[in-house]
Parts: structure tokens; sequence; C-alpha cells
């Protein structure tokens, strides 16, 4: 059984779900470069608020959609820390040896936590609410203006789908290799990082000479059944941009623009 | 070395919506010497129940006994040398350059001095007739003789009990059969084996005792005859043949073994 | 040489022919394939068996031209892959050993989905298609699955339903069972037995008992073509088959053994009653 990792689509029906793939990345786009407009705490808290309500909109369990957060809470609370620690603003809290806490770096440190918070969930929340196959799709058709510049933006996509498709095998994979050569006596948490580094390599040999078989393989069955590249090829997925999807894109930058004057 | 298990269950991903119940209290003994066979269907729970054999995945419940010694007290390196776990497809873990390289891993990794390291990489891959690949690189070998070379990367460790996690998958009729009988061969030299495999005619064939599971359960557990008699319909080729005579023909008795089988016809025949 | 079935057949023209081909890979001493000729009716069923490296997988990958004779000639439905390549894989689809290298897409049903992209069929009737190749496998309700997700054996009828979207009248099963358990077998092969009227069939395997029901089955060894006979003949050949490494399973060896005939013998069941005929008449004419 795999463990569900971040951003793996989470198949629900939802408003969300049924959004135009393109409408979504020009909308998270949007999103992510909102965030880093706004400088209050509040504005912060405003834009939460909107994006709670959006996932709960997509009917994804919020104790999954949590689950999703779980890879970054580390990085979070490295931040907090380091802020807390090191931050020389704002008045004195609590003191000890060395160290002393100030007003200015917890409140600093909640407002980079959040912000990490927010970029990482609506990223997670686009790919738990968009197959990836529409997500590629999506982005080889906003990408399709630059073909007129020679940009492959077909061949993009395809190795955008085929990673998405590979990712779970491969990490099975690695899963059952570092099994075996633990069956073998392997440890990889034992000693510095030298020997660290060095107890690797039992697993990726493998796992590299596996993915390169994997690949010749694909390869050839992707000829067998016709394959010749972008040229002449129709799609079976169809984009379609509604109202609704146009509707979406100007909540979210109207959701934002709020945020950044609050 | 006797390995019993003794109610074990096991539960992939507690308490997420991906929770999986795996095993649900598995009672089984391996004793010294034995060929012990594991058959049983898809999601039977045969390949989670093999990695409980060297704690790589430790029971959700219940306990795995080593001569009687509970196996979380021991140490994992210890348990790991004592109870060799090959997977599926073992060849794809293979990674040195040159066979003998990759065999020598385990035994390298146990801290044994060089002379002993080179002594149990040729033993090892002459009990599997792999001699001859010492020197070649892993990845440049045939289907079975990669096979070969990674079960002797396993059998480097001297363990005591070889389990074996459908060791033919894959490999052409004839390198299956050249495969089993190097099994065999294991056995005798004193190994205990645990063959797990959805080939029902291969365990007949090399079998000392059968444990059928299904559904992370164990259906039945006792000697090929015993375990597949009881139900004909699900049994190897031999015994489906057999017992589809006894019913006018009860002087058949009961064979397993294709040469017993074989035996058991003519005899008929003949009378 | 018999052809059970002959009224399906229009003989004469042949689907599939290779006129002396062989073939070396860069590097290697030996050819993989010397001086190998044989043809293919429209419906036929053909077998081909020998040992790992006699040449089997060489010979499939020369019929759509992912590899290019050196000397000799492939023609498939009249036109030449080494120089016609995308033409020819309209007609003639492959199946291969492991079906989890060879799903593209991360759903079941866009993977069935993506020859017809590539032969750039119309999206409705991509749709149909799909619909239908999927429902030709048994794998309805299955269309928004990832491959990931399924078993062995659903994995290779997502394959398979992959290439009949495309409707070949060629198959090509290269060991599609190989990779699987006893279950996943069975459910391949009963699919796989469907198309038995509809398609012609080049069937590779290691697995004696997928051919009993085969027109013929032809034995590559060393790169050669070393027989071309029915199965009747082909299973009763001892010698033929030890040579070629090749294990008859166990119902047709007792059957073998006890001097009854393999190929006809193909269940426990048909066995059994065989024996109880013959002991019958046995004990009868005491």
């Amino acid at each position: 059984m795999t463990s569900r990792s971040l951003g793996q689509f989470y198949p629900v029906a939802s408003p969300v779900h049924d959004l135009d793939p393109r409408a979504k990345i020009l909308a998270t786009a949007v999103f992510v470069v909102g965030l880093f407009l706004i400088d209050s705490t509040v504005g912060l808290l405003f834009v939460a608020a909107a994006l709670v309500a959006l996932v709960t909109m997509s009917r994804i369990p919020a104790g999954t959609f949590l689950l999703l957060l779980r890879p970054v809470l580390f990085i979070v609370a490295l931040t907090v820390l380091f802020q807390v620690l090191f931050s020389r603003e704002g008045v004195t809290l609590a003191e000890w040896g060395f160290f002393e806490i100030r007003s200015g770096g917890l409140s600093l440190g909640f407002f980079l936590a959040l912000r990490i918070l927010l970029l990482v969930s609506s990223a997670g929340l686009l790919t738990a609410t968009t197959a990836p196959v529409a997500l590629a799709d999506g982005i080889e058709d906003l990408l399709s203006p630059l073909k007129r510049v020679r940009f492959p933006a077909h061949e993009v996509a395809m190795m955008m789908t085929i990673a998405l498709r590979f990712i779970p095998t491969l990490g099975k994979e690695a899963e059952k290799i570092k099994g075996a050569q633990a069956a073998r006596g392997a440890d990889f948490s034992e000693g510095g990082p030298l020997r660290r580094a060095r107890s690797l390599v039992p697993l990726l040999v493998p796992l590299t000479v596996g993915a390169f078989r994997r690949a010749d393989e694909l390869a050839e069955a992707m000829e067998s059944r016709g394959y010749r590249g972008g040229e002449g090829r129709t799609r079976y997925r169809e984009l379609r941009f509604r109202k609704r999807d146009a509707l979406a894109l100007a909540v979210t930058a109207l959701v934002l623009l709020v945020g950044i004057l609050l | 070395m006797r390995l019993e298990l003794r109610d074990v269950r096991y539960v992939y991903a507690p308490g997420t919506p991906f929770e999986v119940e795996a095993l649900r209290g598995v009672s089984l003994v391996v004793e010294p010497g034995e060929v012990l066979g594991i058959v049983g269907g898809t999601g039977s729970g045969k390949s989670t129940l093999v990695q409980h054999m060297n704690l790589l995945l430790t029971p959700t419940g219940g306990e795995v006994l080593v001569d009687g010694v509970d196996a979380t007290t021991l140490k994992k390196s210890e348990l790991r040398r004592r109870v060799g776990l090959v997977f599926q497809f073992p060849e794809s873990a293979l990674f040195a350059p040159t066979v003998e390289e990759d065999v020598a891993f385990a035994p390298r990794q146990l801290g044994l001095d060089e002379e002993e390291v080179q002594e149990r990489v040729l033993e090892s891959l002459r009990a599997l007739e792999a001699g001859e690949l010492a020197a070649r690189s892993p990845f440049a070998l045939s289907g079975g003789e990669k096979r070969r070379a990674a079960i002797a990367g396993v059998l480097a460790m001297k363990p005591e009990v070889l389990v074996l996690d459908e060791p033919t998958a894959g490999l052409d009729p004839a390198t299956r059969e050249d495969l089993l009988a190097l099994i065999l061969g294991l056995r005798n030299a004193g190994i205990s084996v645990v063959l797990v495999s959805h080939d029902l005619d291969e365990v007949a064939e090399v079998a000392d005792r059968v444990c059928a599971l299904q559904e992370g359960r164990v259906r039945a557990i006792g000697t090929p005859a015993e375990v597949f008699y009881r139900e004909p319909a699900q049994a190897p080729a031999t015994v489906r043949v057999a017992s589809l005579l006894r019913e006018s023909k009860p002087e058949i008795g009961a064979p397993v073994r294709f040469a017993e089988t074989l035996d058991a016809l003519r005899a008929l025949q003949g009378a | 040489m018999e052809h059970p079935g002959e009224g399906t057949r229009n003989g004469g023209s042949f689907v599939v022919s290779c006129e002396s081909v062989s073939f070396s890979y860069p590097g290697s001493g030996r050819p993989a394939l010397s001086d190998v000729s044989f043809e293919l009716r429209p419906g036929e069923y053909v077998g081909v068996v020998g040992p790992n490296g006699g040449g089997k997988s060489t010979l499939v990958r020369l019929l759509n031209g992912l590899l290019k004779p050196d000397s000799g000639r492939v023609l498939v439905s009249g036109r030449d892959p080494a120089t016609e390549p995308f033409e020819v894989r309209k007609h003639l689809g492959i199946l291969f050993q492991d079906p989890e290298n060879g799903l593209v897409a991360p759903f079941v049903e866009d993977d069935v989905a993506f020859g017809l992209e590539n032969l750039g069929v119309p999206r409705k009737e991509m749709r149909d298609r799909v619909a239908g190749a999927i429902r030709a496998v048994g794998l309805e309700g299955f269309e928004r699955r990832e491959p990931d997700t399924l078993s062995g054996g659903e994995k290779q009828r997502v394959a398979l339903a992959g290439l009949l979207a495309v409707e070949p009248d060629i198959l090509v099963l290269d060991e599609p069972t190989s990779m699987l358990d006893a279950a996943g077998r069975r459910e391949v092969l009963a699919y796989l037995e469907t198309l038995r009227a509809e398609k012609t069939v080049l069937h590779v395997t290691h697995h004696l008992e997928e051919l009993v029901r085969s027109d013929r089955i032809l034995v590559l060894n060393g790169g050669e073509l070393v027989a071309d006979k029915t199965p009747e003949r082909f299973l009763s050949d001892a010698d033929l088959l030890r040579e070629n490494r090749l294990v008859l399973p166990v119902v047709q060896r007792l059957a073998l053994e006890i001097g009854l005939s393999p190929a006809r013998l193909r269940t426990p069941e048909t066995l059994a009653e065989a024996i109880l005929a013959k002991t019958e008449s046995g004990t009868r004419a005491g």
C-alpha cells in the first residue's frame, strides 16, 4: 500500500474538481504571486479563510488535506524557531541565558509560517483536485502559444504525464529494494554522513538501472502503439473554459487584492 | 532453528483512510530442516507474512519467536542473518559491478574478515551452481542466472532459515525446474526453507508441509496430502487428477508428487 | 498440415510473411536470427516457443519495425515494417511481457486512448472505441483507476484494451503471461481466447499449455527456425521438447508417461476420464 503523499490527486466529485485545469493553474499562479505581495498578517488571515472555504468546497476531508501538509511542517517549525530565537525586534517576552523571545520574532515567525502553509496548500489543492493528465493537458495548452517559438510544449506535457505515471511505480520499487538490502544487513540510518551516503549506493544503483530498463521498455511500447510526437495527434481529454472558470479566476484575484490592501 | 509466528496481525497505514488489515491472526511454525510451502492467491497476505519472519515489518499484534525467544529482543542484524529473506524478483536489488562483489555485500555487512567473506561467496555461488558467474557483471546475465546470483547474496549470510518469496516467478519452466532442484539441495544441506508460491504444482513437488493462506488467515496447514486433498478443486494438477479417480478407484490413495502420482496411475492401469 | 476451422480462412494470401530474415545486434558476433522464413494466413493462431536467447523477442521486434533486418524481408499486410513502420503498426499490435512498463497514462481510460490519439482519431469516435475496448476486456468501472492500483492481470488487460482500441488485424503476444501469477494468467488467457476467431495471432510463450489449441507451433533455437508443427505432433515429440528446454505441463506430462495423447487431454478432468475409460476397457478385455 503506498502512502498518499503531498499533492496526490484525490478523486471525488466537487465544483473545484470540475473547473478547467487551465483556470486552476492560472488561479494558483495568481494566488502564489499575490501571497508575496501581502505584507500584513491580517491580509494573510483573510486569504487563509478564503482558502479554507475553497478546501471545504472541494470535498476533500480536512484530515486528508492536513496530511498533505505534514511533509512541510518541519520547515515551518524551523522557520518559526529561527525567527523566534534570532530576531532582535519588539519587546522581550522571556529570557533564558543567551536566548530571549521577543514579540517581533514571534509575530514575524507566525507571518512566515502562515505564508509557507498557504503556498503549499494552494499548490496541494491544485494537484489534489486536478487529475494528473488534466494537469498535463492544461499546461500543454497554456504553453502552446510558445510552440511558435519552437518551444516543445507537447513533449514537456508528455514528459510530465509519464513522470506522474511512474512516480508511484518507482516509489514502490525503492521500498522493495530498501527491504531487500535491509534483509542483507544494510543499514540506511547508521554512521556519519559519509557512511550514510555510501550506504545509499546499494539502493540507488539498482533503482537507476531499473528506471533505465523501464524507460527502454516504455519507449518500445509507445513506438509500437504508433507514437511519433505531437504532430497530427488528437486528444482524448477535452478542455472547456466556461463562465464559471472565468468567475473562479476573477474571485481569486479579488480575494488577493483585498488581502494586499488589508 | 525453530521459527514460530503466534497470532500475528498486521495493519497497513493504521488510522488513515487507506487502512488495510493484511494479516488477521496468523500462527505457524517453521520446523528445523523442513520445506514449508506457503500458498494463497493475490491479497492472501503472503508477501506481508514473509516480511514478519525477519521483522522487516513489525507485527501490529502477536509475536514472532526464534527458538522460543521473542524475536524483538534479538539484535536486528542477528535476526536478519539467521532468517535470510529473498524478495520476489530479487535480481532487481543487484547493484555491484561483479556477481562476486554483490554476493560479498551481506557477509561484509556482518563484519567478517576478508578471507571468510571470500570463502562464503564461493560457497554460496557453488550451492546455486553459479560459480562460473563470479567475475561477470550481474546486469549482463540471463534471467535465471540473475535469480541464482541474487539468492546466493542472501545465502552468503549462512541463514538457518531461508525464506523465498515467489523464487520462480517470471522464469521459463525449464529454468524453474533447475532452481527448484537447487532449493531442495539447500534443504538437504540442513537449511529450513520457506517457499512462498502461487504455483501449486511446484509446491507439491518440494514442500514437506503446506500452509494455505486466505485473506490474511491460515485456511489450512499440514502435510501436502492433508491440505491439498481437503479442497481438491484448488489443488495441484496431480491431486486434481487423483481425486477425480478416487471416487471409483479408491486404491489410488493420496499421491501428491509427480513421481508418486505416476506410480499410482501405472499401478491402476496394470491392475 | 491440418488447419482446423478452414472455413474462416481464405487461404492463399498471407497477412505476415518473413522471407529469409537475418538479424544481428551491433557488436554481437552471433546472429540473433538467421535465415528465418514463415507465413501467417489470415485468422491463424500460431505459437512461438524456444529457449531464452533463441530469437523470439528479436522476431517480435522485426515484425513492427522496432528493428530492421540485415537481410531478407518482412511483409505485414503487404507493407514492409522497415520502411513503413507507422502503417504497419496500425495493423499489427504487440502485447509485451511486462504491462507495468507499457502503460503510459496515469488513468486506465487515458491509456486505452493513447494509440487512438497517436492516429489522430476524432474525439467523439475515440470515446466510443475506448469504451468498447474496455468492455471487451471486462474492465467496465475501471476507467478512472490508476494503473498502479491494479493487479498484474488487470494491467495486462488494460494493455490489451489499448491494442484492441486501434483495431489491428494482427496481434503479437510476447510472453504476455510470464510476469503474472496463476490467477492473472487464467484471466488474461480467457480474454485472449475470445480473440481467436477475429484476429491473426502470433503467440510467443514458454507455457505450452497456452498453445494446445493453436494451429501451428514454431520453434526458434539459436536464431534458427528448427520446427513448424501442429500441436498434436509437437507435444508428443519428447526429443524436440528436451532439445529446446521445453517442459510439458503436469497433466500432459502424466498423459504422455502413461501412453495417452497429451494434446487432447488438456485438463485434469479429461485426463481422469481417459484413464477411467482405458482401465475399464482393460478390465473388460481381461
